[in-house]
């Protein structure tokens, strides 16, 4: 085994000359310190990323994007292929961790201020990584095509129509029409498993070279010093394994996830069945659903909607553009203001997540 | 590698068993993840999404005179193409005692098999013990294909 | 002595020839239109001579208004006076309820008679408007008479329960007549009567039985699909039950009591007066309503069958029809009842002692019927055992979250064959009943095999998990340990 092995490797080393990557990588490491265990959730993102994209691929082979055919093809899936209830079930839970691992992950990054240089354009990847990934989430829940989800996505579409001028015209896109129907399903499932992998994929791969060429980020009151030994980890093999290892666990989770609480598929989307009570959409979007909900119909000339809408897309750009403005964490010295903003946003999505979820 | 011959017999054993339960690990969960993919793409043994609600098939497969049962979520629903060429639709529970009715050419009702009920072919109970007629569905024909849905 | 024997003879003579003169209804005080008119000898006052109202002291003015005191017939017959000449139309009614409708006024001539009759005509089917545009179809004189009215209960009066019959017939059989009013009304129905248990009675001078207005009202008459009328489908059980059910009543006949309780209990008696389901029989589904008589007893089968096609056709193609019919044992009821019809139940098969087959079959009898219940039930047993059991068992698998919607769907067809296979039954024929129950018990075992299915892949995917954890925990402690032995050694070697 190991001498195949040496073989393989010495004959693309031929022709590739890996010797220069081998040796780069070998002197990456990943310092050791208070946070170290907020770096595997990069590589726990990557890894749901990846489960993604297998299940999805695998489904693809059973599922029909058709409003007439979406819903069947799923109860199909889960009744009547070998191990399709798995599949989908490891699927759809893998998509909510993987939305959670990523939100941890960025807030990780905030905190550590990872996003100062020379790690802006990472930060940003990352960041246009996560709206994709919240895209993923609200194109993917249309796909069973069943009540909740029909009656979730008219919601939330909706909502960006409100935006003046350019609403509409964005909304009609989304929606492949003035209502959502099966030209919706088709539309999202173009996105859900063309636009968006294509996408997410070159920032993903801009995002791990950077990590690759740059290096972890070391948290700032270290930095000025040189690591030794006992502050720094090598990333291959000692860190990956500890990564693999928590790979292992974290597909183990999920398989008992996909077992012991199977994913829901409900009732059959009835365009003509009136919404019922309680429509919200998926946690993820719920604190902004629920700070709508709280904004007065009118605030002064504005209607409170397009107030919220327009405030919430202020809040995203300025938040994705921190490296930009944060002055203090680029000069070099503390920065406790962001720590604050950041901690503030973090019991903010909570609270609101848990009175969406409650209410 | 490190040097093997530096280290006592102990530890080689233990290097040794730590190997084997590393590649055997390995291997069993390859397999515990290779085994169902492979099943899933194994085609199943009923090939095709029963299309439960909505596409019967093409006009063309619908003979005039006759009716078909189609499964309608878990309901049986009656399509009938009459002798002029219409297409109707109802629910195939008997409004007595829940049998499944079924379209009688020869003596043009749609006929329920378990006690001899008779509705015309409105849906409406016309003899034996029925009480109440059968609910209708919509039918749509798009392009080619016929779709039964409910009322709304 | 002998005087006095003749003035006595003469007193007595002369008060039994004054008799007939003392038994006539005392006048009115001064009634001069009566001595006019039946002066005139017309047929109004030779009528009024018997007329009731007439005995209550109330004159010709009493109806036609004027003066009675006087025989000048101008102002006797002046509108001053009141006259109001001969009534047309509906103002006939208003006038009789002008005093029938009054309590006070009936009270003061003595009267214990209701009051309600203008207002139930009215609003009665005979209240609609008559073709003529003149007024409603009948008034009161169209039944009681003008003239010469009587008490109910005299045998003179037309709506004497004697003569009511031949009242009501001189319009309804009047084809001419009702086809004015209503083209589909039947006209048959006294030819009916006359052949039914009532109308023979009847002619036989019978003044108990039912006649027309026994069952439809007399005043309150509704058709009999307004649900207001006693003859409405879900009121007929009722109406019937006034006579049928009254023990004292009935017990010159010999005939039972009991039937409108048993059939209140029975399953056509829950269906119609509880359910309201119309398409249920009350007492005139089976025994006719005119022509009401019970069933012969060849004919039970052929009367149950109106409704139950499909058992009867069995029923008359088995070897019972021709057996039954030579004892004289009534077809259906024999096993079923006839009021207290129960719901059938699989118990009623077989050759227990709770079982209807027993009561003619015994275990060495020639027939076969014996071995033949025997196994009917057998196979009945089964196919409902094996029906609920896959029930269970899918109702399990979706307790556990199986996806077993298609296999439920399916064993639809199992209750549906189990269904025609209990009517089969009344081929009395194994074979026959075999083929159907064969059918119920062959799905039922595909839907077990279904469910048994669902929940060993229940077990599967849990065991599966187990499996999956323990290889995966076998990895990660192999990688922990690896870790950990990497690490002994100076770190940066791979």
């Amino acid at each position: 085994m190991n001498t195949l092995w040496k073989k393989t490797y010495a004959w693309i080393d031929e022709r590739v000359d890996l010797r220069q990557l081998v040796d780069f990588m070998g002197k990456k490491y990943v310092p050791v310190h208070r946070g170290f265990l907020w770096y595997y959730f990069g590589g726990v993102t990557l890894f749901l990323f990846i489960i993604q994209v297998i299940t999805g691929i695998l489904l693809l082979l059973y599922y029909k994007a058709s409003d007439q055919l979406a819903f069947e093809s799923i109860q199909f899936i889960m009744s009547k292929v070998q191990f399709g209830w798995l599949i989908r079930s490891i699927h759809s839970w893998s998509a909510n961790l993987f939305i959670l691992s990523a939100v941890i992950h960025m807030f990780s990054v905030m905190f550590e201020r990872g996003y100062r240089a020379p790690r802006e354009i990472t930060w940003l990847t990352g960041m246009f990584m996560l709206f994709l990934g919240l895209g993923f989430g609200f194109s993917g829940y249309l796909l069973p095509w069943n009540e909740l989800a029909y009656f979730a996505t008219k919601v939330g579409t909706e909502i960006p129509g409100v935006i003046p001028i350019i609403g509409k015209p964005v909304m009609e896109f989304l929606r492949g029409g003035p209502d959502v129907t099966g030209a919706t399903l088709s539309r999202f499932f173009g996105f859900h498993v063309a636009v968006f992998p294509g996408l997410f994929t070159v920032f993903l791969g801009i995002h791990l070279l950077l990590v690759q060429r740059q290096g972890m980020s070391i948290p700032e009151h270290l930095e000025h010093e040189k690591l030794d030994e006992s502050k720094r980890m090598p990333f291959f093999p000692n860190f990956l394994l500890r990564d693999l290892l928590l790979w292992l666990i974290v597909l183990n989770v999920l398989a008992i996830l996909a077992v012991f609480f199977p994913w829901d598929l409900g009732k059959k989307a009835d365009l003509f069945a009136s919404a019922p009570a309680g429509i919200h959409p998926e946690w993820y979007f719920l604190f902004m659903f629920q700070t709508l909900k709280y904004i007065p119909s009118k605030v002064f000339f504005m209607d409170g909607e397009v107030l919220g809408v327009l405030l919430f897309g202020l809040a995203f750009a300025l938040w994705t553009l921190i490296p930009f403005w944060d002055r203090r964490t680029a000069r070099g010295s503390a920065s406790r203001r962001v720590t604050y903003i950041a901690l503030l946003a973090l019991m903010y999505i909570i609270v609101f997540t848990i009175l969406g979820w409650l209410l | 590698m490190e040097d093997s011959h530096s280290l006592t017999p102990a530890e080689r054993s233990k290097r040794d068993f730590l190997k084997y339960l590393l590649t055997g690990g390995l291997l069993a969960w390859l397999a515990s993840v290779i085994y169902p993919i492979i099943s899933y793409l194994r085609p199943p043994q009923q090939t095709e999404v029963v299309v439960e609600s909505v596409k019967v098939g093409p006009l063309s497969s619908l003979a005039k005179d006759s009716g078909t049962i189609v499964r309608f979520g878990n309901r049986p629903v009656i399509l009938i193409r009459t002798a002029t060429g219409d297409l109707r639709a109802f629910s195939a529970v008997c409004t007595h005692l829940e049998c499944t009715v079924q379209y009688r050419k020869d003596l043009s009702v749609i006929w329920c098999a378990c006690h001899n009920g008779k509705y015309d072919l409105s849906g409406r109970n016309i003899d034996g013990p029925p009480p109440r007629p059968l609910e209708p569905y919509r039918v749509v024909i798009q392009g080619d294909d016929v779709y039964v849905s409910k009322m709304s | 002595m002998a005087l006095v024997k003749r003035i006595i003879g003469l007193a007595v003579g002369g008060a039994l020839l004054l008799l007939p003169i003392i038994s006539l209804p005392a006048p009115a005080a001064q009634d001069k239109c009566y001595e006019c008119h039946s002066t005139l000898g017309d047929a109004p006052s030779k009528a009024f001579l018997v007329d009731v109202h007439r005995s209550k002291g109330i004159s010709c003015a009493g109806c036609h208004g004027g003066n009675s005191a006087t025989d000048d017939m101008d102002s006797a017959m002046s509108a001053r006076a009141g006259f109001l000449g001969v009534p047309k139309g509906d103002d006939i009614s208003a006038r009789c309820a002008s005093c029938h409708a009054d309590e006070s006024k009936m009270r003061s001539f003595g009267s214990s008679l209701p009051t309600n009759q203008y207002a139930n005509l009215k609003a009665s089917v005979h209240g609609a408007p008559a073709v003529s545009g003149k007024g409603s179809i009948a008034q009161c004189i169209t039944c009681h008479h003008a003239h010469g009215i009587l008490h109910v209960k005299d045998p003179r009066s037309p709506v004497n329960h004697a003569n009511v019959v031949a009242l009501c017939a001189s319009c309804h059989s009047n084809a001419a007549l009702i086809r004015q009013y209503n083209p589909s009304l039947p006209i048959d129905q006294l030819e009916k009567y006359k052949t039914s248990v009532h109308g023979m009675r009847y002619a036989k001078g019978d003044t108990k039985v039912a006649v027309c207005v026994s069952c439809h009202g007399t005043h309150d008459i509704f058709s009999s699909k307004d649900v207001r009328s006693k003859v409405y489908p879900t009121n007929i059980p009722g109406t019937c039950k006034t006579c049928h059910a009254d023990a004292d009543y009935m017990k010159a006949y010999g005939i039972p009591t009991d039937q409108y309780e048993k059939y209140a209990a029975s399953v056509h008696g829950i269906a119609l007066l509880q359910k309201n389901d119309v398409s249920a029989p009350a007492c005139n589904g089976c025994h006719g309503n005119h022509g009401a008589t019970p069933p012969g007893v060849e004919s039970i089968s052929a009367v149950c069958g109106t409704c139950h096609a499909l058992n009867a056709d069995l029923f008359s193609k088995s070897p019972h029809k021709r057996a039954f019919d030579a004892l004289g044992v009534p077809e259906c009821e024999i096993c079923h009842g006839n009021h207290g019809i129960a719901p059938p139940t699989d118990a009623m098969l077989g050759v227990d002692s709770a079982a209807v087959c027993s009561q003619c079959h015994a275990p060495d009898d020639s027939s076969r019927g014996f071995a033949t219940a025997r196994a009917m039930r057998k196979l009945m047993d089964s196919v409902s055992v094996t029906e609920q059991r896959a029930g269970l068992l899918i109702g399990e698998a979706e307790q556990r979250g199986m996806e077993v919607s298609e296999a439920k769907f399916q064993l639809r067809d199992a209750r549906q064959f189990r269904l025609q296979a209990r009517t089969a039954v009344h081929a009395f024929n194994e074979q026959q009943f075999s083929d159907v129950a064969h059918k119920s018990l062959a799905v039922s075992e595909a839907v077990e095999g279904e469910a048994r299915a669902a929940l060993d892949e229940f077990v599967f995917r849990r065991t599966g998990l187990g499996v999956s954890t323990l290889i995966i925990t076998v990895l990660a402690v192999a990688l922990f340990l690896t870790i950990r032995r990497i690490e002994k050694k100076p770190p940066g070697t791979s």
